[in-house]
């Protein structure tokens, strides 16, 4: 595989032999880059030599010299992307995973981990529910090569994705994970048996994405399903994804006409949004902070958040059993490379239910070609579905409902007050009277079910039923449960905000709701 | 989910056929006509069967054009399934009221690899839905663009020089769009601007019918100037609105089509604002002429769906007076001309 990703890295870039040189010194000064903010010295020391002797043979060869060269370098990076990923060891790790999540919510109790034992696994299952199109995804799954792509949230995510793939009796999903995951020991370990290649997030290089890129299209031709998150990184802000990363995503395209050109017997490719909805986030205080702290500008890597620290999984974890706060998986319908939807039979369909021969898409004066501008083009007509279906089966949970009424009401008392200085101070006042918020909750879940009735979101069974005191009490429970420092406090009639940056975090979900003022 | 229908399966493709145009009305016939004059193995399909017959025996369109001769290698059909198959370019020309039903039926037939474009300036009632969006909910094509630009019928089919913009996402659109045109009198001159290009076209409309009042009560050419102008300010801040590149609307899509539309007594929409303001009922001007007048119904749309989006537009709102609310234009002017005015350029106090 190493072989054939670093020949059509190289047949697409090597092609000009005058940008060779450019491409090489424009590699070595990011990299160079990295290295002095790499924290591990001694692989820092590895590196820096290995980049030095690229340099080295690079100023003194000639045009056949820094060719080589370009291939050592694609090589270096094709190794490293590379995961270990073997079908029997995910097999074994998958049967394992049950247990282990079970240990990471009973570690606090040993005594309950053992009587608990043969219900805990059970309960996992009753927490975590997989909804939506869930047949056609397994029916599409044995006629042609999956791309999954789901919302992204939480480093958890990941995890609990490969637990879903595990229950759905799906085989294994490639996975490109960032590197900061595998520094979770316990994690790590699932992730890097359950498909996951490394990408490291540091490393600009354009060579190094393109490696990446090639890798998983590459793979995605040998028919191995695949997983990544098409908005890049966790949602900082907390709301849904309304970009997508077109390159990885546009390789579904380009393996399809790969395929079609090789006459493949099982030339599909089919795209799976997901999304993954949780009524509290492990890393939401984390997250907002960078949010609020960095937006619109180049933000950090966050290395050390709430999912290094296995104590505050566990935490957050207990507090979301305890609480039966249920984690909803949803799939959507399936689509096809160019965005429309697919069938449980594979067959892609118009807006009418009108099938379509999708092939043809492809095809310029009676062949099948690429053609780079119409491809990019396809591909942004994938990622309008993508978002569309995102929206579409976000499920809104007490959280989420409760924080935006408190959120709205914030800054309908404030209109002028700057959003920086409204979440230091709070604004004009600290409270609100429990009458209001029950009017206003009124309002909100009734137009939040007309949304759900026009199959514009979803909603936790919770909020389709229960009355605002109700949806209240569960928002406050579920915030209780986790977050260190309260977010929202009722005295008596009167209901005080706290960690407006955690009510503006859990609200931001909403953000794409068309709610009434 | 089971598809709900199947396509309909066409017959084998007509053999070496290079271009299909959707409308026997004026304009899809003047398209027609020049892509079978630049010898363009080009086929008209249009609704009715003694139409067809007509343009393929008498070479004539009476309705439109009674004075003029066909090119005898334009040929007319009513069968569109056999003449979608295999066609490399379908040009939908029809007015946007019936502009949906038509591109269901297109649907139908099309295949992924064939290129759509339209040239309708209209915005759909209710939904506000532009013609490509309708296109993209009605067919599977998805290389989909528009043509729009200052093009009159009579005189394209005068031969007379002529230009427009041909916006689409995909490049492949635009060229065979300008391939198919080019060595005739119409240049087409390729875009990107989707939403700018079709916001123009179905804008200008509204501007021709207050152009043409104003001619109509007898003002001169500094009045049809100004409501031009701020005509133009108007259609770039709706269009920018929806997302349209307010450079678009300096290009024939936009000041090219309000400079031959809001002047010339060959357009429709000039006309009907003519008349309406000679004191002629609307229902009587528009039964009267025998053709869409696009720019009544975009007033409304565009009315509509600037309330929505919060937008402050004087001369559409004096436009919808005239022709929906009973109100009279000579008041409608003098109230446009009382306003207060403010900054050229400034957004903040509306626009005229």
């Amino acid at each position: 595989m190493v072989v054939e990703v670093v020949q059509r890295v190289l047949h697409d870039k090597a092609r000009d032999p005058g940008k060779i040189e450019t491409l090489i010194f424009d590699t070595l000064y990011e990299e160079r880059r990295r290295l002095e903010t790499e924290r591990d010295r001694k692989k820092a020391a590895e590196e820096g030599k290995f980049y030095r002797k690229m340099q080295s043979r690079a100023l003194r060869g000639g045009a056949e010299e820094q060719r080589e060269v370009l291939a050592e370098i694609v090589r270096h990076f094709a190794e490293e992307v590379l995961g270990h990923f073997s079908e029997p060891m995910y097999r074994i790790a998958t049967q394992i995973v049950p247990v282990g999540l079970n240990l990471l919510l009973n570690t606090l109790s040993p005594l309950r981990l053992i009587s608990n034992f043969p219900n805990g696994l059970g309960k996992v299952d009753d927490q975590i529910l997989i909804e939506g199109h869930t047949e056609e995804f397994q029916q599409l799954a044995k006629q042609g090569t999956m791309i999954l792509v789901p919302t992204h949230c939480s480093n958890l995510d990941s995890p609990l994705i490969g637990y879903v793939l595990y229950r759905l009796g799906l085989p294994p999903f490639l996975y490109g994970a960032g590197l900061n995951l595998f520094h979770n020991k316990l994690v790590g370990f699932f992730m890097d048996h359950l498909g996951a290649y490394k990408v490291d997030r540091r490393k600009k290089a354009p060579l190094y994405k393109d490696v990446l890129k090639v890798y998983a299209g590459y793979s995605m031709e040998l028919g191995y399903h695949n997983l990544f998150f098409p908005g890049g990184t966790r949602s900082r802000s907390g709301m849904v994804e309304s970009r997508l990363k077109l390159g990885l995503l546009g390789m579904g395209l380009n393996a399809y006409i790969h395929n079609l050109r090789h006459d493949k017997p099982n030339p599909d490719i089919f795209v799976v949004p997901c999304t993954l909805n949780y009524q509290l986030v492990l890393e939401a205080e984390t997250l907002i902070e960078d949010y609020l702290k960095e937006e619109g500008k180049a933000r950090y890597i966050i290395e050390d958040d709430e999912f290094a620290q296995v104590k505050r999984i566990l935490e957050f974890l207990q507090g979301l059993f305890s609480l039966e706060s249920r984690i909803h998986v949803v799939f959507s319908r399936p689509l096809d490379v160019f965005g429309n939807p697919v069938d449980g039979e594979g067959r892609s369909l118009d807006h009418r239910g009108r099938e379509i021969d999708r092939r043809k898409y492809v095809v310029q004066d009676g062949e099948v070609r690429f053609d780079p501008q119409r491809d990019q083009e396809y591909t942004l007509e994938l990622s309008k579905s993508i978002l569309e279906s995102f929206r579409r089966d976000t499920v809104i949970g007490s959280v989420q409902t409760v924080a935006h009424v408190v959120w709205r009401w914030l800054r309908e008392i404030n209109p002028k007050m700057d959003l920086y200085r409204l979440l230091r101070s709070g604004g004009a006042q600290d409270s609100l009277t429990m009458t209001e918020v029950y009017r206003r909750l009124q309002g909100t879940i009734q137009a939040l079910r007309g949304l759900q009735k026009r199959e514009a979101l979803r909603l936790d069974p919770e909020l389709e039923t229960s009355d605002p005191a109700a949806v209240f009490g569960k928002a406050l429970a579920h915030l209780k449960s986790y977050h260190k420092h309260p977010v929202l406090e009722r005295k008596g009639d009167r209901l005080f905000h706290y960690d407006r940056q955690l009510l503006l975090y859990y609200q931001n979900r909403l953000s794409f709701a068309e709610l009434p003022s | 989910m089971k598809a709900r229908s199947a396509k309909k399966k066409p017959a084998a493709a007509p053999s070496g056929l290079e271009a299909l145009v959707v409308g026997g009305g004026s304009f899809g016939t003047a398209l027609a006509t020049l892509l079978a004059r630049n010898r363009r193995k080009v086929r008209l399909w249009v609704r009715r069967e003694e139409q067809a017959q007509e343009i393929n025996r008498r070479h004539t369109n009476k309705a439109y054009f009674p004075e003029l001769k066909l090119p005898p290698n334009l040929e007319a059909t009513t069968d569109l399934a056999g003449s979608i198959a295999g066609v490399p370019f379908v040009l939908i020309a029809v007015p946007s009221k019936g502009f949906r039903e038509v591109a269901r039926q297109v649907g139908d037939y099309l295949t992924g690899d064939q290129v759509l474009v339209h040239s309708t300036k209209g915005i759909e009632p209710g939904t506000f839905k532009r013609m490509s969006e309708i296109l993209r909910e009605e067919t599977c094509a998805l290389k989909i663009g528009v043509i729009s630009g200052p093009s009159l019928s009579e005189e394209l089919m005068a031969g007379n020089p002529a230009g427009a913009t041909v916006a689409s996402h995909y490049e492949e659109v635009a060229r065979k769009a300008q391939s198919l045109f080019a060595g005739s009198p119409f240049r087409l001159y390729a875009g990107s601007d989707v939403i700018g290009t079709e916001i123009g076209g179905a804008f200008k409309n509204i501007i021709a019918l207050m152009s043409g009042a104003a001619h109509g009560l007898g003002f001169g050419d500094n009045t049809k100037a100004l409501i031009v102008t701020r005509g133009l300010y108007e259609m770039t801040l709706y269009g920018c609105a929806l997302g349209a590149d307010p450079v678009t609307f300096t290009g024939l899509a936009g000041i090219g089509d309000l400079m031959a539309t809001c002047s010339s007594t060959l357009s429709r929409n000039f006309r009907t604002g003519m008349r309406f303001s000679k004191g002629e009922k609307l229902e009587d001007i528009l039964q009267s002429s025998g053709q869409v007048v696009e720019g009544v119904s975009a007033t409304r749309s565009v009315q509509e769906q600037s309330k929505i989006l919060g937008l402050d537009l004087p001369m559409v709102r004096a436009v919808h007076g005239a022709f929906f609310e009973g109100q009279r234009v000579q008041d409608l002017l003098h109230r446009l001309m009382e306003r207060t005015p403010g900054r050229e350029n400034g957004r903040s106090k509306g626009s005229f």
